[in-house]
């Protein structure tokens, strides 16, 4: 693991920045007035107890919330300084540049090389389309274990943590800046769960990742930075050492030790 | 503390919705069965019609076509009828032709069973034992038209009692039964056995009277006058013969699923045209009510916003899907036939059912959309696609079986649909085939209908085969639309 104290040294750009955000299912505030950064090149955790807000929080970053009807939202999400909120903004675009892997892997019910060229091709990709796939499903570790039936098999037909690396090659064949990762590994066994934490390692190198986990030991295993959330608040975010053996607050050290959560 | 009571409520609540469950189910399983027994009832029925389809079918394949006539005579107390079946036509090359049965002839006994109506007939034909070959080997026994049988008759008036005829015999025809009886020419006809005879015309159906009562073998005995004198001469009335008929039940209903309509034959009559016609209009029907359908269901779950408006719209598509389906044809009648000028024909009789199932298909569809899960949605929109990209090449995909399924379920039940097409003017009476969007038409339900109001006997059976075919239609379609939903459903 990659020591995460050089990390906060050399105060890396910031590339996406929360500023005062809230948001409201109904009448519901899910999440209260954070403000954080997700630096580049860099895997940020997101941990909390369930009903925190921690992953209506991340959906908002990519205005994956903007599917649900009633959610209302206020403050402003920032990207390379553009708020993704304002006006004009074309919420298609936003997800084009942060990508997003869900809790459940959710290939489409295609096979394996369509699973990867939907994205290219809505995102107008359509040069060199094996070579895109090809190099997406390296990136994602799939590659040797389904190269030979990229056209038969069916996304659906691969194991659980196949199908979610497939997710994640998805996600990364449009090259987003940002990765959003949403408790991928909360549905796979501990092996599918360890070769998803390798890859997310490989990944810092060239990408931005937010990760939310109610998994402790896998935040502390795969991040840099950790934000700690409770009841719809950010309780406090530092490095990820910091956070599990030094917090600042009385709360994260609760839930850090198991006094809760 | 609150927490009790709004226990007990709840419990009391759980238990009334219990209750109210028992009950439902029980009514819905008495109206299941209820619905069962009454499809039985209408199989077997319309089976036991459809069986003389094959009897029918094997008297046309024998070469005898008939009607029923009936010879009254009046007693002093009394006044009967007496139905015989006369032979209207004898189709040339068959068995019937080959043993002698001629144009007018009587047919008095088949099977020696003696015969009063068609539907005897029929009956006879389709129960009787076929031959290891499926040939039909039928004794006949018919008394031969009055010419044939004796010669000229003539009436003479009674003297003294007004109205009252008796036959006499004019010209008789040499080598005719009554010539070797020895009957001559100038006899005066008195009694067939006990059966007095009124008249020239009613000298022959008193013989045939007399015949279908006796053995063929049996002689009808004629008391006649001649010279002042009576006497008694037994007349070789009846001949018999064997006829040959194929029986097959596939070739007489494929024979009536491909002819044309006859308006007085109901052995000739066919379902042709009302087939086809219920082909086209299903195809005009799945053409408007698909897309506009599934147009209307993408638009209303994956487009529209919640406000008054759609949920008007919601409501409106809820009630129109259970509008009685004549109020449909009075539509269809003012804005297609009229307005636009399309009159009876297929198109404008498509597009008046085609608004019949549009509501219920919009509702099918739209299930199937809401049954798509969230999270292929999700997946789409999360690699940056947009609304119409996520629907064209996911959601689409994966739904369009079900709409089909909705589809083919409502057309299933429109083809049953008379009410609508009888508003539209749809001919009754169509014998040719339908050759384009505004030819005029027949179709099936309409069909029967009209069958079931024509007077001579055999139409109401050619109605019943219609209605099994109806029928079997129907489940034919149902179990497709079965198929397709198995076939295509998504384990998520």
């Amino acid at each position: 693991m990659t020591n995460p104290n050089t990390s906060t040294t050399t105060t890396p750009e910031v590339l996406l920045r929360s500023q005062d955000f809230s948001l409201w299912y109904g009448d519901f505030q899910a999440i209260d007035g954070i403000t954080l950064d997700i630096p580049k090149n860099r895997v940020t955790a997101i941990i909390g107890p369930s009903g925190c807000g921690k992953s209506t929080y991340l959906r908002a970053l990519n205005r994956m919330n903007d599917l649900i009807a009633t959610v209302k939202v206020d403050g402003q999400v920032l990207y390379h300084g553009q708020n993704i909120y304002g006006r004009g903004v074309d919420p298609v675009q936003v997800r084009r540049h942060i990508g997003m892997v869900f809790q459940k892997p959710n290939p489409f019910p295609k096979t394996i090389y369509e699973n990867i060229a939907f994205g290219l091709r809505i995102n107008g990709l359509n040069d060199a389309m094996d070579d895109r796939v090809e190099q997406a499903l390296k990136r994602a570790a799939l590659w040797d274990e389904v190269k030979d039936n990229l056209y038969s098999k069916k996304g659906l037909d691969l194991s659980g943590g196949q199908q979610q690396r497939l997710c994640i090659a998805r996600a990364l064949a449009i090259e987003p800046d940002i990765l959003l990762m949403d408790e991928p590994a909360s549905a796979l066994d501990p092996i599918a769960t360890a070769k998803i934490e390798d890859l997310i390692h490989e990944l810092k190198q060239n990408y931005t990742v937010g990760i939310v986990t109610h998994n402790m030991q896998q935040a502390a295993r795969v991040s840099d930075r950790t934000a700690f959330f409770y009841l719809g608040r950010l309780v406090e975010v530092g490095p990820t050492t910091k956070i599990f053996e030094n917090p600042d607050e009385q709360q994260t050290e609760d839930y850090v030790t198991g006094k809760f959560g | 503390m609150t927490a009790p009571i709004g226990d007990h409520g709840q419990a009391r609540k759980l238990r009334w919705r219990r209750a109210k469950g028992g009950v439902f189910v029980t009514v819905a399983s008495i109206a299941l069965l209820l619905a069962l027994s009454v499809l039985v009832v209408l199989i077997t029925t319309t089976t036991l019609e459809a069986a003389k389809l094959t009897g029918m079918d094997a008297m046309a394949e024998a070469g005898i076509a008939m009607s029923v006539r009936a010879f009254n005579y009046e007693t002093d107390q009394d006044r009967e009828s007496i139905p015989y079946l006369s032979v209207s036509n004898i189709i040339s090359g068959s068995s019937a032709e080959e043993i002698g049965i001629k144009q007018y002839d009587a047919i008095t006994s088949l099977n020696d069973e003696p015969l009063d109506t068609m539907e005897q007939a029929w009956q006879i034909l389709a129960t009787a034992e076929a031959d290891e070959d499926g040939m039909l080997n039928l004794s006949i026994s018919w008394v031969p038209a009055v010419d044939r049988l004796i010669g000229e008759l003539g009436s003479q008036s009674i003297p003294g009692q007004l109205g009252q005829y008796r036959a006499s015999i004019e010209s008789l025809n040499p080598g005719s039964p009554a010539a070797r009886a020895g009957l001559q020419e100038g006899d005066i006809l008195m009694d067939a056995n006990d059966l007095p005879i009124q008249g020239r015309r009613k000298a022959w159906g008193a013989i045939i009277a007399v015949a279908k009562r006796q053995a063929p073998s049996e002689p009808v005995t004629l008391t006649i006058e001649r010279d002042g004198e009576r006497m008694d001469v037994p007349l070789d009335a009846e001949r018999s013969g064997t006829l040959v008929a194929e029986r097959d039940i596939w070739e007489a209903i494929w024979d009536f699923a491909t002819s044309l309509d006859s308006p007085n034959r109901p052995e000739r009559a066919g379902l042709k045209s009302a087939l086809l016609g219920t082909i086209y209009i299903m195809l005009v029907m799945m053409v408007f009510a698909f897309p506009i359908g599934a147009m209307g269901a993408i638009y209303l779950e994956e487009y529209a916003s919640k406000n008054v408006f759609t949920d008007t719209v919601q409501i409106l598509i809820a009630n129109l899907a259970g509008i009685p389906s004549v109020a449909y044809g009075i539509i269809g009648l003012q804005i297609f036939a009229r307005e636009l000028g399309m009159g009876n024909s297929v198109l404008a009789g498509g597009l008046t059912l085609g608004l019949v199932i549009l509501p219920i298909m919009i509702i099918a569809a739209r299930e199937t959309l809401r049954a798509v899960p969230p999270w292929v949605r999700e997946a789409a929109y999360g690699v940056g696609a947009t609304r119409w990209q996520v629907i064209r090449s996911q959601v689409l995909p994966v739904s369009l079986p079900g709409m089909f399924t909705g589809m083919i379920l409502s057309l299933a039940q429109a083809i049953g649909e008379a009410a609508p097409l009888i508003l539209l003017g749809a001919s009754l009476y169509v014998n040719y085939v339908p050759d384009g969007l505004l030819s005029g038409f027949t179709a099936v339900p309409l069909q029967i209908f009209s069958w079931v109001f024509r007077a001579k006997a055999g139409f109401n059976t050619v109605a019943a085969v219609a209605i099994l075919l109806l029928v079997g239609m129907m489940i034919l379609l149902n179990a497709l639309a079965i198929w397709l939903r198995n076939r295509y459903q998504k384990g998520w």
